[in-house]
């Protein structure tokens, strides 16, 4: 139930934003590119993310669902030479299909318990890769998948994506489709019963909304998003493996919504843009990388377990306070 | 056939006999009230009712279709819908979302409409309808407040207004006066009735209030010790020396 | 399987199990007492196995004085953990469970910029030979890893049982606020809770140093296993907790040497899912999460 009033003054940022990204090519080295094009796949990613965080389910799990997604382009692409209009949507429906799988058990679960056994399912599916070298490859995962490709060198439809800029965009469109998609969602009325499960699954359900069927469901939708991110992730750097999908991704993928935020849809696009940010000024240390994280983590759940996003309002109702008013809402 | 019917209701927890065999018939169009000095089995009965027990056996019967056993949310999608002792609502929402939220079941709720918004029909239906509500239930001035910032007694109201938003034929009211100073008291009585008289909404509370309850309920059914004790007009329950003896000692009968 | 190969694997299970159990009933206790999980057990773990490292292997003390250490060094850093990350979370598990993942961030950079990163630090095996059972051959330095666990938490036990702090780790684990009320401070609680936690899961790792590769990053495989074996448990039962370490212990141990390893640890993992939905509380447990 967005307010017209605030929508417009929205809309500005976001056009301005999007022109910015369409321009960059023109300015950036195609390393920085390419580091670019990761940067649109995780938000993609965190914003799915966040989604799911929506009806309080944390989960641990999402970034294996995004090595489902990979995983599927990856052995469609390559063993199959599935084209990636065919490959894309499919590996978006088979990871819908393993959230399927995994939503049932974890269904019965809540809180903690819910955000631990997906952990543990997660790593199940980490060990199937490991494990199973048909067709997953084992620990050496799948190399050498196919760039993607839009017609024949000659066509005049042609677009070649060993350049990395066409790629990039390629990534845009997809960040931009979801980014609006996942938006829509938000505020929808389906939205809007997941953010009342987290407020009161009792009262859901004594309204008919069925709990079960909606945390199944969000899984699903999340898990969507995940695919997609995945998809491209796997035709973006070509060769996958199980230690792509680790733990340790997955807490930075939690770093950048604790940073962010989860309350408001722009939390996490602040938290990624600005850890990505710190991730890339923080390459001269590298060792120390992972501490500069957890400290962050750390301070920011002991001092601003809202995330960036409550910032704004937290310096505006400090002045407000300073002149002696009180906020209206 | 009656209306609503709970045929030989027991419900254990472990060894614990909550509700031993209670048999109840609601007509359609009666306010029914269920009453009880405390540790009764009133809120057991509730709940299991309501769907959010399972019984332990017997049956409860809505429009000749048993509903005991199913989930609450399929119970309130065949037209029985239950609200709580406690402030239920959707705290960062206002008082109008709560109750469109409430529309849940008269919603267009497929993944499509969420993203393409094409049934805007539906939609606007369902806040004509909320708005409707809202005004029937004297909240209109709230209408555009988070829920959070209400007084308890319109709180509590705004429970009743999201259970009708459901579009009930039975409404089952979980202490409704629980907690009201009198003056909301008179207030929440006035609109269950108006509730009943105005759009035919059968009712089945549970109240602790006896006050409350001899001046709303067409017919009262007496719990004690997990049984029924006693059933009738009010009139009759206020005489029975049954009832009298089970409150005795207990400080609450007229209070 | 012959016999020789099953008893070996017999032991090897009882081994591995009592390591198991000696690091999950810290997370349990201090789960139980907070209401609060340490994804970074397995760090503390780490820092253990560490502790022997720099006093057996670099410095020369013997080693029994080395283990002996690690309990009330790494039983600080437990307090630390508390004070430092439990305490302002407290309440909001998630909250607390993801900022220790920080700490064991920190805990793995600054262990790898002092003493090397992914270096396999060897440390000298000080009980050398092995004892043969029923034609069997276990290494002492393995062996002697289940009395120590029986002393260990034997001694827990009676710490829990009978000593007057323990009662009180007792109380408020069952109730925190009529703990309170009887005048038991909840933060000490909390904080002795930590230590012990810390202590235990320090003197795991450095009864492992001489067996395991010491690394930075050796910690997180046995924090993962204390995890599923205190959910498989009951994530605050102490004795649920020894039952499911065994009990994973065995699974993981006899699955590794028919199949392999990876194998072990999908059934283990697959085993957990299967107690959260058939019994969410835990074997032994009677608190849902």
């Amino acid at each position: 139930m967005s307010k017209s009033n605030s929508s417009s003054f929205i809309w500005l940022p976001v056009v301005i934003v999007i022109g910015l990204f369409c321009f960059a090519p023109q300015v950036v080295s195609a390393y920085r590119l390419e580091l670019l094009t990761i940067f649109l796949i995780n938000v993609i990613l965190a914003q799915s993310y966040r989604l799911m965080t929506t009806t309080g389910d944390w989960t641990l799990c999402h970034y294996i669902l995004m090595g489902v997604g990979a995983y599927a382009t990856g052995i469609l692409a390559k063993k199959f030479g599935v084209p990636f209009y065919a490959a894309m949507p499919l590996a978006a429906v088979i990871t819908v299909g393993v959230s399927l799988i995994l939503a049932l058990p974890l269904s019965r679960t809540i809180g903690f318990a819910f955000f631990i056994a997906s952990f543990a399912l997660g790593e199940f599916i980490r060990h199937v890769w490991l494990k199973f070298h048909t067709p997953f490859g084992g620990a050496r995962g799948v190399n050498g998948i196919p760039k993607l490709e839009i017609g024949q060198q000659g066509d005049w439809y042609f677009i070649d994506f060993w350049d990395s800029t066409n790629f990039y965009f390629f990534t845009l469109i997809f960040t931009v489709l979801a980014l609006l998609v996942l938006y829509r969602i938000d505020r929808s009325r389906v939205g809007n019963a997941w953010k009342s499960i987290y407020a009161d699954s009792e009262l859901c359900e004594s309204i008919g909304i069925n709990v079960t069927r909606y945390r199944v469901l969000i899984f699903c939708v999340a898990g969507f998003f995940a695919g997609i991110a995945g998809s491209l992730l796997a035709y973006q750097v070509g060769s996958i493996d199980p230690h792509n999908f680790e733990m340790v991704e997955m807490v930075y993928l939690i770093i950048w919504v604790v940073v962010g935020g989860v309350k408001t849809y722009w939390g996490p696009l602040i938290g990624v843009f600005s850890m990505s940010l710190v991730f890339e000024l923080a390459r001269p240390l590298q060792e120390w990388r992972p501490l500069l994280f957890g400290l962050i983590l750390i301070l920011f759940l002991v001092f601003m377990p809202g995330g960036l996003e409550t910032l704004l309002p937290r310096i505006k109702s400090f002045f407000l306070g300073l002149v002696g008013k009180k906020e209206v809402r | 056939m009656s209306f609503f019917s709970v045929k030989g209701l027991s419900k254990h927890f472990g060894g614990l006999v909550a509700n031993n065999s209670i048999d109840l018939d609601v007509e359609k169009g009666e306010i029914r009230g269920v009453i009880g000095p405390n540790g009764a089995g009133k809120t057991t009965f509730f709940n299991v009712v309501s769907g959010f027990y399972t019984p332990t056996s017997g049956t409860v019967e809505f429009k000749g279709k048993v509903i005991s056993g199913l989930h609450s949310s399929k119970i309130a999608k065949l037209g029985a819908v239950r609200t709580f002792q406690r402030a239920a609502l959707f705290p960062e929402f206002t008082v109008l979302e709560n109750v469109i939220i409430a529309r849940h079941l008269n919603a267009d709720t497929s993944l499509l409409n969420a993203i393409f918004r094409h049934n805007t029909k539906a939609e606007a239906g369902n806040l004509a309808r909320s708005k409707e509500i809202i005004e029937f239930l004297g909240l209109k001035d709230e209408q555009d407040n988070l829920a959070l910032n209400l007084s308890h007694g319109h709180q509590r109201v705004l429970g009743v207004a999201m259970a009708l938003a459901t579009e009930p034929e039975l409404l089952m009211l979980d202490e409704p006066v629980a907690g009201m100073n009198s003056s909301e008291k008179a207030v929440m009585v006035g609109l269950i009735k108006k509730i009943r008289d105005t759009w035919g909404i059968t009712v089945l509370l549970v109240e602790h209030d006896m006050k409350t309850v001899m001046s709303l309920c067409d017919k009262i059914t007496v719990l004690d010790f997990g049984e029924k004790l006693a059933e009738g007009l009010p009139e009759e329950i206020i005489n029975n020396d049954k009832v009298i003896e089970a409150y005795l000692g207990a400080d609450d009968i007229v209070a | 399987m012959g016999f020789e190969t099953f008893v070996q694997t017999f032991a090897n299970a009882l081994v591995l199990g009592s390591i198991y159990a000696m690091v999950a009933v810290g997370l349990a206790l201090a789960f139980g007492v907070m209401q609060m999980a340490n994804f970074s057990h397995g760090e503390l773990f780490m820092a253990g196995a560490y502790v022997v490292y720099v006093l057996y292997s670099l410095v020369g003390l013997p080693f029994l004085v080395a283990v002996v250490a690690a309990f009330p060094i790494v039983a600080l850093i437990g307090m630390l953990f508390e004070r430092v990350l439990f305490r302002p979370t407290r309440g909001n598990v998630l909250s607390g469970f993801m900022a220790t993942a920080g700490a064991g961030f920190i805990m793995q950079v600054l262990v790898g910029q002092q003493w090397g990163v992914g270096l396999m630090r060897s440390v000298v095996v000080p009980y050398k030979g092995s004892a043969e059972i029923l034609g069997a051959a276990i290494s002492w330095q393995r062996l002697v890893i289940i009395p120590a666990t029986i002393i260990m938490v034997g001694g827990l036990w009676f710490f829990l049982k009978k000593v007057k702090a323990g009662k009180g780790l007792r109380a408020c684990a069952q109730d925190p606020e009529a703990a309170v009320l009887q005048g038991i401070s909840l933060n000490k609680m909390t904080s002795l809770a930590m230590l012990l936690s810390g202590g235990f899961a320090g003197v795991s790792g450095a009864l492992m140093a001489p067996i395991i590769p010491v690394t930075p990053y050796m910690g997180h495989v046995y924090g993962v296993t204390a995890f599923i074996v205190v959910i498989v448990g009951g994530m605050a039962s102490i004795e649920g907790a020894v039952l499911a370490a065994f009990i994973l212990g065995f699974i993981h141990t006899f699955i590794s040497t028919v199949y392999d390893s990876v194998t072990a640890t999908m059934v283990g993992v697959l085993f957990m899912a299967i107690v959260l939905v058939v019994k969410p509380t835990g074997l032994l447990g009677n608190v849902k999460v």
